[in-house]
């Protein structure tokens, strides 16, 4: 009954189809390549299917990639279709119900991933022009990642009616570097290129450099017409016997011998104990080798050698060349100058990222190091601790994120809390050992080194090997991004602020206020600082808490963007020694001009090398042993009184 | 009126003595040698605590003595094992390659047994081809020389830069201390030709020598004491008589030496190379007794465990580094290694492998603050009455570290 009613229908619509050009028709026609489409032979369907301009071949088009065309395999027709067993059919071009049909006959139509690509191209030109906002920028998206020539005329057509002024320019571009790569006059192209190279994105460099592609080959002469990139010529770079290996390669010289072929011959030829009458215990020899293989050679058992000179002869024989895969001359000269003048502003670029790399690496060594700048620069103590307070501040930040939830206010408590630690731990410590050590330096650098080894391990013991995290608040997530060059992460850029912060502040407190000017004073001469009715032992306290602090401030901040681990105050330490040293003691401008040297050199050596920082810190510590000699007393000398002994 | 050198320097004797002693009765209870009393990696560990005390004696003399607190020396330690590590991987392989080269329908050539232990060493590192720093592995009187004059030479440079522009004091410090960081680190990097973090491995296999590791174990053990009496010897000699007492008055007031007409900078490179070349000598006997060298046994931190030994020991009397080195080498392992029981407090139980760090760390802070002089200072209650110290104020010189032994 029911098959009764589907072959009515068929026959009904059969009819139909003489009538007028409908879908179902076309589809018909090319009924073998929609159902069992293969990626080489949809193209043919696909192109009648739009040039037959129905309104409803875009949906049929997304239906056919979301495999959602069923076809009755008994009368050869393509619906949509609703509900399981029994199938409910859906009309192709209406939408309506057009009966149903069991789960047997229905075959469901899956395209292959190759095709559904090609699909998706297709529909690329229906998107373009979609109410949809969405539609349309995924469109431009499949484009921008896989254009083709087919989409040219369409993105220009779409261009006028493009209500949304982003995307217009989007596709104003687009269609740039679809030209580039595309246009059937050069003319077109040539302009295009020129038009982008002011464009420093990636995309813009992958039209140029696709558009640039070269293969390499070698012949008896240039040949005629094609389109020669360079011409390579037998140097130092490109060697007789790598050139000669290349025509033996193309099949216009005879191959030479290896190593592994004479070996292999040596070997299928010995007999008795000889190749060619040369004993094996000879073999050890490579001089014998060769006098047995030119044995081989004179009996015809093996292929003669080539001698150098005829390599030669061959190599000079031919011309080795580089070849554009693009045949027109015109485009490739522009696509070249088009990427040199792109590349020479993506180098000027490229130096001011590496500028901000190496400004933020230096506000974090600046962070690092100007607690220690105050604890060793302005008393002089050597405190080998002071990466353990960081540490110290950064596992308290973690601890606040258990207790507080949400990140921004933990961070705005952590902040203080970590200070107010390490304040204490800094009082502490002065008061426990160093204060007792003032005139026994070296000892102090042993003493605080228990001290960091034993709170080291104390916090290995609470927090366990593993790093923990701490995580910085979503409004510090992402980056600033300048264009496809110049990009800086804002968490980079609130440390640099905290870094400017923190300059400030110590400069205020140092220059403006009472504390600062006690602590210069002990600093200059203790003795005398305590006559004005100073009591040393109370500056001394404050200044080793108040450097302290801010190492646990530093701590939090380093957190943020490096993981938290007992270890991490260890990394540190020696490069802010080094930071305070290079800059010069006792002076926080110094402190700055330590850490910038510092950060600026380390990512100059890193771009240098990029595949191994390993490398950029040895010859930064290098270059700053080197330094020392030629300043010991650092960029920023302190001259006079205030140098002291 | 001269006395001999061992007259004024008794405790050299009584040092000696001990040092028999103690040979004598590890190898009466080695395996090897005697009744097997105790096994064979212990017996690699005292010899590798000789070693150590080796260096110390070394590093007390640069910084006990000289007032040198150098964080360096145990970057020489390494560059020795290093030397002697090449050519024990290098022979050792060479062995194994010609093993397995024998089985070819051809003799290999030397291009071919070149480039199998290439393959062999350097597989690891994603190469196969011997860098420059390479070429002399094959030779063991070289490599040997390498031991003494590679350590020397860096420390004679560095020591001639630093010495020269007057870094001195904690300074000095941190710049031995950067030196030892760009060492380790470069090592650590795979292309530095010493095979990156994975270190030179099976140091213990010596080529050409079928013994067993019983009896391995007590050649180096014995290797490394007659190092000991031999550095110790050397030392003594150094910091005795007049050259002594120059090095001594450096550590206590540089410039008064410099304005007395003595060329300070020679007597501190003098002292800085030799005791460079010393801790040479003791990583060239160490780490066949370990077995392996890496990059992270040169890492700053070891040289400043160096320096904890000898202050822990006692500065500036040369058995006090070799008791500080002993003690806290030997607890060290004995606390790391589990063996240690652990303390149960009812509210939490003291677990020695977690807490022997901080153990160390504070012991260090306390020896630091209320016993200068360390564990050896001990002898002074025995031996003489305890002079006053030099000067007034409390940061000055103690008696017990002017005063020749």
């Amino acid at each position: 009954m029911l098959r009764a009613v589907v072959m009515a229908l068929s026959i009904f619509f059969l009819a139909a189809a003489a009538a007028a050009q409908d879908l179902q028709s076309v589809l018909q026609t090319y009924s073998d390549d929609i159902a069992k489409p293969s990626r080489r032979t949809v193209d043919q369907a696909i192109t009648a299917l739009i040039d037959s301009d129905l309104p409803e071949v875009p949906a049929f088009l997304q239906a056919w990639q979301e495999k959602n065309v069923w076809q009755n395999e008994e009368t050869g027709l393509f619906y949509y279709v609703e509900g399981s067993d029994p199938i409910t059919l859906i009309d192709l071009s209406t939408g309506e119900a057009v009966g149903t049909a069991p789960k047997s006959v229905m075959a469901q139509i899956k395209p292959n991933a190759g095709v559904r690509g090609v699909i998706g191209s297709a529909l690329v030109q229906y998107q373009l022009l979609d109410p949809e906002y969405d539609r349309r920028a995924a469109a431009l998206d499949a484009i921008s990642r896989d254009g083709s020539a087919e989409q040219l005329a369409p993105l220009a057509a779409s261009i006028a009616d493009e209500p949304d002024t982003g995307l217009q320019a989007r596709k104003e571009r687009l269609l740039m570097m679809l030209t580039a790569r595309f246009a059937p006059l050069s003319e077109d192209r040539v302009a295009a290129i020129e038009a982008l190279s002011s464009d420093v994105s990636v995309d813009v460099r992958a039209v140029m450099n696709q558009t640039l592609t070269t293969t390499t080959g070698v012949a008896a002469a240039l040949p005629e017409g094609a389109n020669i990139a360079a011409i390579r010529e037998v140097g130092p770079d490109f060697d007789v016997n790598t050139a000669y290996a290349e025509l033996a390669a193309a099949g216009l010289a005879q191959p030479t011998v290896t190593e592994d072929d004479l070996k292999s011959a040596l070997i299928a030829n010995i007999v008795d104990d000889q190749i060619a009458g040369v004993p094996v215990a000879a073999m050890s020899d490579p001089a014998e080798r060769v006098r047995a293989y030119q044995g081989l050679v004179d009996t015809g058992l093996a292929a003669p050698f080539v001698p150098m000179a005829d390599r030669e002869a061959a190599v000079a024989a031919h011309v080795f060349y580089t070849q554009y895969d693009e045949a027109d001359q015109f485009v490739t000269d522009a696509a070249a100058a088009a990427i040199k003048q792109i590349e020479l502003k993506v180098g000027a670029m490229q130096t001011a990222d590496l500028a901000l790399d190496a400004i933020s690496l230096a506000s974090i060594y600046f962070l690092a190091a100007i607690g220690l700048a105050v604890t060793f620069g302005v008393m002089g103590v050597i405190n080998m601790a002071h990466g353990e307070f960081i540490m110290m501040g950064a596992y308290t930040g973690y601890v606040i994120q258990q207790v507080i939830p949400d990140y921004t206010v933990s961070i705005i408590v952590a902040l203080p809390v970590a200070f107010i630690v390490t304040f204490a731990a800094g009082v502490a410590m002065e008061r426990l050992v160093i204060r007792h050590l003032y005139k026994r330096p070296l000892e102090t650098l042993l003493a605080t080194f228990g001290i960091s080894i034993a709170l080291q391990q104390i916090a290995k013991n609470i927090f366990g090997t593993q790093a923990r995290p701490l995580t910085s608040p979503s409004w510090l997530d992402g980056a600033l991004v300048f264009n496809d060059v110049v990009a800086i992460s804002y968490i980079r850029i609130a440390i640099f602020v905290l870094a400017v912060m923190f300059l400030c502040l110590i400069l205020f407190i140092l220059k403006k206020t009472r504390l600062g000017l006690e602590v210069r004073a002990v600093t200059q001469n203790p003795g005398m600082a305590a006559s004005m009715g100073i009591n040393p032992d109370r500056i001394n306290m404050l200044t080793f808490g108040l450097g302290s602090g801010i190492a646990g401030i530093a701590g939090v901040a380093i957190g943020l963007y490096a993981k938290v681990t007992s270890e991490m105050g260890a990394d540190y330490i020696v490069q802010s020694f080094m930071t305070v040293v290079v800059g010069g003691v006792g002076n926080v401008w110094g402190t700055l001009a330590g850490a910038s040297l510092i950060g600026f050199l380390q990512k100059g050596i890193e771009f240098l090398n990029p595949s191994n920082t390993l490398a950029a810190q040895t010859y930064m510590i290098l270059f700053i042993i080197i330094f020392i000699q030629f300043r010991p007393k650092g960029i920023v000398a302190l001259k006079g009184r205030a140098a002291g002994n | 009126m001269t006395k001999s050198f061992l007259a004024t320097n008794r405790s050299v004797l009584v040092f000696l003595l001990v040092l028999s002693l103690f040979t004598l009765a590890v190898t009466v209870m080695a395996e090897a040698t005697g009744y097997g009393l105790i096994s064979t990696s212990f017996v690699k560990t005292l010899g590798k605590t000789l070693c150590l005390c080796l260096i110390a004696i070394a590093m007390d003399v640069v910084w006990g003595y000289c007032g040198i607190l150098s964080l360096g020396h145990f970057a020489f330690f390494g560059i020795g094992g290093y030397a002697i590590g090449m050519w024990l991987m290098y022979a050792r392989t060479e062995e194994i390659v010609a093993g397995s080269l024998a089985n070819q329908p051809l003799p290999a050539t030397p291009q071919e047994v070149s480039d199998a232990i290439g393959t062999q060493i350097f597989g690891v590192v994603g190469s196969s081809d011997f860098p420059l720093i390479w070429s002399f592995a094959h030779s063991l009187p070289l490599q040997l020389l390498a031991i003494l004059i590679v350590p020397g030479l860096l420390a004679l440079v560095f020591g001639w830069l630093a010495f020269r522009s007057r870094v001195t004091g904690v300074y000095l410090s941190i710049l031995t201390q950067a030196m030892t960081l760009a060492l380790s680190l470069y090592l650590f990097q795979n292309d530095s030709g010493l095979r990156g973090n994975n270190g030179l491995s099976g140091l213990q296999n010596i080529p050409g020598v079928s013994a067993s590791q019983d009896d391995v174990s007590i050649w180096f053990f014995w290797a490394s004491a007659v190092a000991l009496g031999l550095g110790y010897l050397l030392f003594a000699f150094v910091t005795s008589g007049k050259m002594g007492s120059v090095i001594r008055a450096i550590r206590d007031d540089e410039a008064r030496v410099r304005f007395l007409g003595y060329h300070v900078e020679s007597y501190k490179l003098f002292v800085f190379t030799i005791t460079a070349m010393v801790a040479g000598i003791a990583g060239a006997l160490y780490y066949p007794q370990a077995g392996i060298i890496n990059p992270a046994e040169i890492a700053p931190i070891a040289s400043i465990y160096l320096a904890v030994w000898v202050a822990i020991g006692g500065r500036g009397r040369l058995y006090g580094a070799v008791i500080g080195a002993t003690l806290v080498s030997l607890l060290s392992s004995w606390f790391t290694g589990g063996s240690a029981p652990a303390i149960n407090l009812g509210f939490y139980k003291i677990v020695w492998t977690d807490w022997w760090l901080v153990l160390l760390g504070l012991s260090f802070v306390v020896v630091t603050l209320f016993f200068p002089q360390g564990i050896g200072g001990l002898f002074d209650f025995v031996a003489v009455k305890r002079n006053s110290d030099y000067g007034p104020s409390e940061g000055a010189w103690r008696a017990e570290e002017g005063k020749p032994e």
